[in-house]
């Protein structure tokens, strides 16, 4: 199967920012439906690429031509799999809600939250280091 | 829950998350500047050269390319050798190599005097060298 073309690492890092702050925005004003909302939005970006993903798609649009050039890029498997591990989250906090559990369900949201917020900090992606832990067990060869 | 405690839980994770943030940078200084007790540079890679790049690369490294290149130009003494960190493995156990590029300089000695990870690490290198 052919390598997928590296991206510019900054994209992922900005829509981790978006869902970061408007996962603890709503959790502020306890608007429960940001969850599935974000949900639905990285499920975009992770199951059909970043041309899909509303955030990315800013990012790419608007943002980035405003920006230097980046210095390096990165393969783009390891951000997509760390957001269909936040999706997975965001799912299930959605059930909880839903269920009755509104404890559960923001409490997996501001999982999702606290780590994309530490990945777009510092860039300490902990979905990808899983994805590169996995890559290497089975031999993916990456592409940055 | 009162708005008071969301407030709370918050701030809580920012802290958090700027504490992560901290100890995440420090670790990637550590990782990226410290030369751990590296062996000596086998002699066919350095050939007799006064100072060797050793490039480990992955085949498909977006950025080694690139690295490779920046190496050359603001080095153009020095003998950049390329080692593929895949097909060459326990070279790069040999030499802690966990990530693409990793570049060591070495010495006409073989002793490592530099290990730089990652592109960022190279430019920053490149542009300012230590």
């Amino acid at each position: 199967m052919a390598a997928p073309s590296p991206i510019d690492p900054r994209g992922p890092r900005f829509n981790q920012a978006v869902l970061a702050s408007a996962l603890l925005a709503g959790f502020l004003v306890d608007w429960r439906a940001v969850v599935p909302v974000f949900a639905v939005v990285l499920v975009l970006g992770a199951a059909f690429g970043p041309r899909y993903g509303p955030f990315l798609r800013l990012y790419a649009d608007v943002v980035r031509p405003r920006l230097a050039p980046p210095r390096h890029l990165e393969d783009p498997r390891p951000p997509r799999f760390a957001a269909a591990v936040g999706v997975a989250f965001l799912a299930a906090g959605s059930l909880a809600f839903v269920a009755g559990h509104p404890g559960v369900g923001w409490g997996l949201a501001l999982v999702v939250a606290a780590l994309a917020g530490l990945s777009a900090t510092t860039g300490l992606c902990v979905g990808c280091e899983m994805y590169l832990f996995l890559a290497r067990r089975r031999g993916v060869r990456l592409v940055a | 829950v009162t708005v008071l405690a969301r407030v709370i839980v918050v701030v809580a994770l920012a802290v958090v998350v700027a504490c992560g943030d901290r100890l995440y940078r420090r670790w990637r200084r550590h990782v990226e500047v410290d030369a751990p007790e590296h062996p000596v540079v086998p002699s066919h890679l350095r050939e007799g050269a006064a100072r060797t790049w050793v490039l480990f690369t992955t085949p498909y490294c977006a950025t080694c390319g690139p690295v490779e290149a920046s190496l050359r130009a603001s080095d153009p003494d020095a003998r950049v050798v390329k080692v593929d960190a895949t097909r060459h493995v326990e070279l790069a156990d040999a030499f802690s190599v966990r990530a693409a590029p990793t570049a060591l300089l070495a010495d006409a000695d073989g002793r490592v005097t530099a290990r730089l990870v990652g592109a960022e690490a190279v430019d920053r290198y490149v542009r300012s060298p230590a």
